[in-house]
């Protein structure tokens, strides 16, 4: 890739590139899409975060899977970092653990796309009983 | 380094912050590195202020530990340098950290651009300011002018591009450091 320096170039590759895919139409109910959190507070960051959301930020385009991916804090699961909460259209919320890039593919080939359980998911329940 | 920069930066999104600022300070001359950030958040009273720096304190729920800023205040007193907060209830919050440059201890930089960029990915309507001065020469990044630029953050393959372009700017940027500085 040619050398991006200034505004203008970034402007331009993205204008390039904005041809080439040909914009998938994001207007719609963001429902539809795969919600990705990463855990990224200390013990995340700690334990490699950064790695795994960038390899979800890059597959997820690459195979043109509809989602966001955003950060988050901590969800508590400190000893399983990095951790990551995914929402499925439609479905409750899946937090996995000792999530690395390998695992990562993973979710993305089995979870994501076919919605088959993988290893790994830490038992969550969001609703919680009052004593 | 880059680290700290996604930890404290969190914590500001935490606070529900608009804008964020992120600025590195690097002076050559009297090898100081001061990294601070900025934000409009919610901002702490005097009480949390005080209890800050208790790693056993947390305004969390999930756990109870909080080692963000103690930690960063270790890794910047350990170069000898120190770090302050500033910070007002509902007004926001700064945080400074000085580093000194010259002492061996001071941490690497890190992978600066990815973090940024993930930051501004991930956090598309928050207002970032980055700047990284060294010396006299600085790089400046703000998503509003990304915006005005008619550059979509929320495009996908966006961070493909991005990433290179500040990491390419920060590359020629540190031609201009000192060779006794530690940093790297």
């Amino acid at each position: 890739m040619s050398e991006i320096k200034t505004l203008a170039d970034l402007k331009k590759k993205q204008e390039e590139m904005r041809n080439r895919i040909k914009l998938r139409d994001s207007a719609e109910n963001p429902e539809a899409f795969v919600q990705v959190k990463v855990a990224m507070a200390t013990c995340g960051i700690a334990s490699g975060a950064k790695e795994v959301m960038e390899y979800f930020v890059e597959e997820l385009d690459k195979r043109s899977i509809r989602s966001i991916v955003t950060q988050t804090g901590c969800m508590g699961y400190c000893y399983a970092e990095p951790t990551v909460e995914i929402t499925l259209p439609g479905k409750d919320p899946i937090v996995f653990g000792y999530v690395n890039t390998v695992r990562a593919e993973e979710i993305i080939e089995h979870y994501i796309k076919d919605g088959e359980l993988v290893d790994g998911i830490i038992p969550q329940n969001y609703n919680t009983i009052k004593s | 380094m880059a680290m700290h920069l996604m930890d404290i930066s969190q914590n500001s999104i935490r606070a529900d912050a608009k804008n964020i600022q992120i600025a590195f300070n690097e002076d050559c001359e009297s090898s100081r590195l001061t990294f601070r950030v900025g934000d409009d958040g919610n901002g702490m009273n005097e009480e949390e202020l005080r209890s800050l720096e208790d790693p056993f304190f947390t305004t969390r729920t999930t756990r109870k530990v909080g080692l963000g800023i103690p930690l960063l205040k270790m890794t910047c007193e350990q170069t000898g340098g120190f770090l302050t907060v500033e910070s007002e209830a509902g007004k926001g919050t700064i945080v400074q950290a000085v580093y000194c440059t010259d002492n061996p201890d001071c941490l690497p930089l890190g992978d600066i651009a990815g973090y940024l960029t993930m930051l501004i990915v991930a956090n598309p309507d928050i207002r970032i300011k980055f700047t990284y001065r060294l010396n006299d020469k600085e790089f400046k990044l703000d998503t509003d002018e990304l915006k005005e630029q008619e550059i979509d953050l929320r495009q996908s393959g966006l961070p493909g591009l991005l990433k290179p372009f500040i990491a390419e700017n920060l590359k020629e940027l540190f031609f201009h450091r000192a060779e006794k500085s530690f940093l790297c």
